[in-house]
């Protein structure tokens, strides 16, 4: 909200610039996040007699005024405004002098020079009421009464109408625990404790409400709890016509535009003191009545911007003896707002329940600077005060009186204010400072509290009725901590720790372990959007991926937009997006992985929030080339067998236990083949390795084989935990013996399945074995291919060559029995 | 035939190999298969007397041993004087790099943060980032219908007006806070690192989503100086020691005393040579927060504090636009 730094000053003296007060606030919890300079940047601007009005001879839109300055000779000056004439007195900006001149919605300086217009001399400029920010007006030169002093500095001019020349206005950011503080009177409290200096209220005279029975107007509340105090005050004669240039110019400093003098001083009282005010045209409240209460179903109504709404059920209607006139705390009703001939006006001062007014303008989606107040709470004591201050300025700046008895204060329910008790002992426990009880009750009584001492360190504090938020003890001792600096709270030199184990998170030990790996062999650390469109989320809800069990999507009910609309199921898009960015961007070697959450409704329970399964999920995606020609290499390009390996790795890497890789033939919507990937025998899912089809490589513009692994990390976490602690086995001391077997078998006996048999025959000599050679070329008979097994024996003692022929023997046999397998002569 | 053999040691050894040419001459002069002069004598050896064909055998020998060794070393000198002219290998020709990955600025910024501030004994807790309204708002003194609920802007993916009172995407790391002191009771000193969603409109300064730390410490005695302390040794440690911070107050509904943190960013471009940029937020954990998981907030006092990791990343490396994070740009990730 928009502070006036001289309107402030009609409540407070201080010795601050605008920017010592700026840094003030900030540190006392009034977040001042810009100071803006309002006006010219420097002096210049006199009063000018324009003399003479000639045509300028090249320009048709131009004149050239002759101006009298004072002592000094007339100057020329080229001026376009429509409405400049001889005779007039007019602001004038001399050379040199420094304007803000409107920018868009910026203001950027510009020095007046003295230059030529089209051919001719021009010595300054005749300004308008926009340009020096004095009113919106940028039709034409401002135009000054006549008896305005010609060569007087035109700040003194202005300053004999309540005016000033130049103004800065603070920009404060104001959190939610401060309602006291959306009002100039409001920082002026704390300016004032800030700063010692005495708080000035404007004397206003506080009318005796009146009997209701007696008063030209009746107010019913059928909702008291919405509308705990309704104030009508009824002004009558008003001349309704443009505010007068002070209030146009303070109006405009915070960012209101003027209206009319009426609706501009409820207005400016709101901004003076905070509380919202409405003033109606009396004669259109049918049966002189104000009835407020709560909107049935169904309700429409047309607000004063001309907009018919829907009325939630349960807002607040303020009503005449017929219809509603008001949607209560947020905006008045076309029906009955103040227009060019009222004449008679019913101010109304309220006090509106802040959950009532937040629920309707979030309904309506209307939030205005009233609902903002109501909805944070106003100073429940504020509203008689409020009405008669902005009935007196009335009465003063639109003529008009108030009506004798024409005060009524409808107060159903009186707030108390609270009284905390505050032990000053505790101030210090939560501070680390001793502030002092004296330095304590000071700081709290500038700020409006009244303070009694009750004994035994404890103060008994009165809140003010402004000070809705502060409610326990711990409020009032963020009170006193922002007056008394929190600069000025010591900082500690030791500090202690509670004694611990430290431990680390299994998950976060392995990602660590994960990502060193990953990262280590050439792929690249991703961070994708959560969120994607339905239809995408759709596609990619489908097994093999996205973790082990299926169902449905998880959408957001009020996404940023449609694109965002979804959770996604699987890392996968998100990575095939990564993918077609970066092969579009001219990269061949695409090699990433990405850790994230994916999430799937879920109608079983074991999930952390009940009907959401959300797991961590690994994905790494590989394609393109996997290494680079060089001078004496050709480049290799990623098939699956590379990504296997690396999963592999990881595995290993992590020590997950009896892993198992199931080759699946058939492709799927997204996959041409892929390898399904458990623990245990098929018991523990842990992940997909896929090839993705061409059609959906194609969709995300890749060229080459892309493939992608998707684990689920959470069930990796709970495999590999227990293994997170090592222990030494003794390395053998006996030298190891190689052996190399080759077999022809049938082409569609799967490899993987010979080598566990070999695995498994050979053991416990047999210390590793792999595949060297895979052939089906010259010598092979059709339909056949040559594998050659290498392998490696050991024990603790040294192997003699019969050992190990018998084992070979064995392994070779059983290869026979179980495969066909023939010996490669 | 010793005689002969004699004035020939006397001449290899006095022989002069200036070049590969002349070692080459050399070695066919003596050891050439057609007519190297101990060649020949080798193939004379039958004309010698039987008794002393031994000792010419092993003179020849001898002979024959010089001449190799002579010549090899002649060719060692003399390719040792030429290296540079033609070596055997070209070794500016470019290594064969294997491929290079990198981890995200984000995990790297993350991982620094968590790393420092478990050298002061804080501990990393995880939590889910689909929350209920419990965890996520009421737990946390945010009451239904607060205006604070709208600091945080929400995506909802269970309404307010449910039985559940809202299912949303967890718009801080806070909640973890809840879920940790409602299984531990005090004291607690936690971190909890993790992605938070907010319901914002997309733009260089702001994501749907970002990555936050919060920090947790509960225990008797623990001051809002004490807050102060572990801030500015973060901030020092993170930022050089130099640094200019602000210890501000301000509000979250689940701190009282609330306090913000903004460091000074040098800024050429900025008239005032630089600006408060805001690092975090913190405060004095609210009773309500302390007692709404049973915690006797009359016992016991803790502070909380909370940062975006972006915003740190952005500072630390200059990047201007969040959304470079999540573009994962190849050109941009291979920097870090």
């Amino acid at each position: 909200m928009d502070i006036s730094c001289r309107w402030l000053a009609d409540y407070v003296d201080h010795d601050l610039s605008p920017d010592d007060l700026a840094h003030a606030l900030t540190m006392s919890g009034l977040e001042v996040e810009e100071v803006r300079p309002v006006g010219p940047a420097s002096n210049g601007i006199l009063i000018g007699e324009v003399r003479a009005v000639r045509p300028h001879p090249n320009a048709d839109k131009l004149v050239l005024c002759d101006v009298n300055l004072g002592n000094t000779e007339p100057v020329q000056i080229v001026c376009g405004a429509p409405n400049v004439a001889a005779g007039q007195r007019v602001p004038v900006a001399t050379v040199g002098t420094v304007l803000r001149m409107p920018d868009g919605d910026e203001r950027v300086p510009f020095e007046i020079k003295k230059m030529e217009i089209r051919g001719q001399a021009s010595s300054g400029m005749i300004c308008s009421g926009k340009e020096l920010e004095l009113s919106e007006d940028h039709e034409g030169i401002l135009v000054l009464s006549e008896d305005a002093p010609v060569g007087e500095p035109f700040a003194d001019y202005l300053a004999t109408n309540g005016m000033a020349l130049t103004d800065s206005v603070l920009d404060i950011a104001i959190t939610p625990n401060r309602p006291d503080a959306v009002s100039h009177m409001g920082v002026a409290r704390d300016v004032a404790a800030l700063t010692g200096a005495a708080l000035r209220r404007p004397a206003v005279d506080i009318p005796e409400a009146t009997a209701s029975e007696n008063a030209p107007f009746q107010v019913t509340i059928d909702a008291p709890e919405a509308c705990p105090r309704y104030v009508g005050i009824l002004v009558r004669g008003v001349t309704i016509e443009e505010s007068p240039g002070w209030l146009k110019q303070r109006l405009l400093a915070v960012g209101l535009r003027p209206r009319n003098n009426v609706v501009d001083l409820t207005n400016y009282v709101m901004y003076e003191c905070g509380q919202p005010l409405h003033a109606f045209d009396f004669h259109d409240l049918a049966a002189q009545r104000i009835h407020v209460r709560l909107a049935e179903a169904d309700e429409t109504f047309t607000t004063l911007d001309g907009v018919e709404r829907e009325i939630p059920e349960g807002a607040l209607f303020i009503c005449d003896g017929e219809r509603p006139v008001a949607l209560a705390g947020i905006m008045g009703g076309e029906n009955s707002e103040v227009t060019a001939n009222t004449t008679d006006i019913l101010i109304e001062s309220a006090y509106f329940d802040p959950v009532t007014i937040r629920k309707t303008a979030k309904a309506l989606g209307l939030s205005t600077d009233s609902s903002y107040r109501f909805e944070r709470g106003v100073d429940a004591g504020g509203q008689l005060w409020a009405a008669a201050r902005a009935a007196s300025l009335i009465a003063e700046i639109a003529g008009g009186e108030i009506e004798a008895e024409g005060v009524v204060d409808a107060h159903p329910k009186p707030q108390q204010p609270r009284v905390i008790e505050l032990r000053t002992s505790r101030v210090t426990d939560l501070l680390g400072v001793n502030v002092g009880a004296d330095r304590i009750t000071h700081i709290l009584e500038t700020l409006g509290f009244e303070i009694e001492d009750a004994g035994n360190d404890v103060l008994r504090c009165v809140v003010p009725l402004y000070r809705p938020d502060v409610s326990l003890e711990v409020d009032l001792i963020e009170e006193i901590a922002r007056i008394y600096g929190y600069d000025n709270i010591p900082t500690p030199t030791h500090t202690t720790i509670p004694t611990h184990t430290p431990r680390e998170l299994p998950a976060t030990a392995l990602r660590r372990q994960a990502r060193q790996l990953l990262a280590g062999i050439g792929y690249r650390e991703t961070f994708t959007n959560s969120m994607l469109p339905e239809d995408r989320a759709e596609q990619f809800n489908t097994p093999p991926f996205g973790g082990p069990k299926e169902g449905p999507l998880v959408e957001t009910l009020n996404p940023i937009s449609r694109e965002m609309a979804a959770l996604r199921p699987s890392l996968l898009p998100g990575m095939l997006d990564v993918l077609q960015f970066n092969y579009n961007h001219g990269q061949r070697a695409l090699h990433f992985f990405e850790f994230g959450h994916i999430f799937r409704k879920a109608s079983d329970g074991g999930t952390v929030i009940p009907g959401y399964a959300e797991h961590e999920s690994l994905l790494i995606a590989s394609t393109g080339i996997t290494t680079q020609a060089g001078w004496d290499t050709r480049a290799q390009h990623a098939d699956i067998f590379d990504l296997k390996g690396v999963v592999e790795s990881l595995l290993e890497e992590l020590r997950i236990p009896d892993v198992s890789m199931e080759p699946v033939y058939d492709s799927t919507d997204l996959t041409k083949h892929h390898l399904r990937i458990t623990a245990f025998d098929g018991a523990r899912y842990i992940g997909v390795i896929a090839e993705l089809s061409d059609e959906l490589a194609e969709a995300y513009d890749q060229e080459s084989a892309v493939c992608a692994a998707e684990l689920d990390w959470s069930a990796l976490v709970e495999l590999a935990a227990p293994h997170l602690e090592r222990s030494y086995e003794p390395v053998s001391r006996f030298p190891v013996v190689e052996r190399d077997l080759a077999v022809v078998v049938d082409e569609a006996t799967p490899a993987g399945a010979m080598l566990d048999e070999i695995r498994n025959t050979g053991e416990p000599l047999l210390k590793h074995a792999g595949i060297f050679d895979l052939y089906d070329g010259k010598g092979i008979p059709d339909g056949k291919k040559s594998i050659a097994f290498t392998m490696r024996f050991g024990a603790d003692r040294t192997l003699t060559d019969a050992e190990v022929d018998e084992q070979m023997t064995r392994i070779l046999r059983q290869l026979e029995e179980a495969f066909g397998a023939v010996l490669r002569q | 035939m010793l005689d002969r053999i004699d004035e020939l040691r006397s001449e290899i050894n006095n022989a002069s190999i200036n070049s590969l040419e002349e070692a080459e001459e050399f070695r066919i002069r003596y050891l050439g298969q057609r007519s190297g002069i101990i060649t020949n004598l080798f193939k004379k050896i039958g004309e010698v007397a039987p008794e002393d064909r031994p000792t010419v055998g092993k003179e020849l020998n001898a002979l024959k041993g010089t001449v190799e060794s002579l010549h090899e070393a002649a060719l060692a000198r003399l390719e040792e004087e030429t290296d540079g002219d033609a070596p055997e290998v070209d070794l500016t020709l470019p290594g064969r790099r294997p491929q290079t990955g990198s981890v995200h600025p984000l995990t790297q910024t993350l991982n620094d943060i968590t790393r420092l501030f478990e050298r002061f004994g804080f501990s990393v807790a995880e939590g889910p980032e689909i929350e209920d309204d419990w965890h996520n708002f009421t737990a946390l003194n945010f009451p239904p219908e607060h205006p604070a609920r709208d600091m945080q802007d929400t995506f909802f993916v269970e309404s307010p007006d449910g039985p559940r009172n809202g299912v949303v995407l967890r718009t801080h790391t806070s909640p973890v806070q809840i879920r940790v002191m409602e299984n531990t009771a005090p004291p607690v000193r936690i971190i909890a690192p993790g992605r938070v969603y907010r319901n914002e409109a997309i733009s260089y300064k702001s994501f749907c989503l970002f990555h936050q730390v919060e920090g947790l410490y509960i225990d008797e005695g623990v001051t809002l100086g004490d807050l102060k302390q572990i801030l500015r040794t973060f901030a020092e440690a993170f930022f050089g020691e130099v640094v200019q911070m602000r210890f501000r107050p301000s509000y979250f509904p689940f701190t009282e005393p609330s306090a913000e943190v903004d460091i000074w960013w040098e800024d050429e471009e900025h008239p005032e040579g630089g600006r408060w940029m805001e690092i975090l937020g913190s405060g004095m954990v609210h009773p309500n927060v302390l007692e709404s998981v049973g915690v006797d907030s009359e016992r016991y006092t803790g502070y909380a504090f909370g940062m975006g990791v972006e915003r740190i990343a952005m500072l630390r490396y200059g990047i201007d636009d969040i959304r470079t994070f999540y573009e994962n740009d190849v050109r941009f990730l291979e920097q870090f």
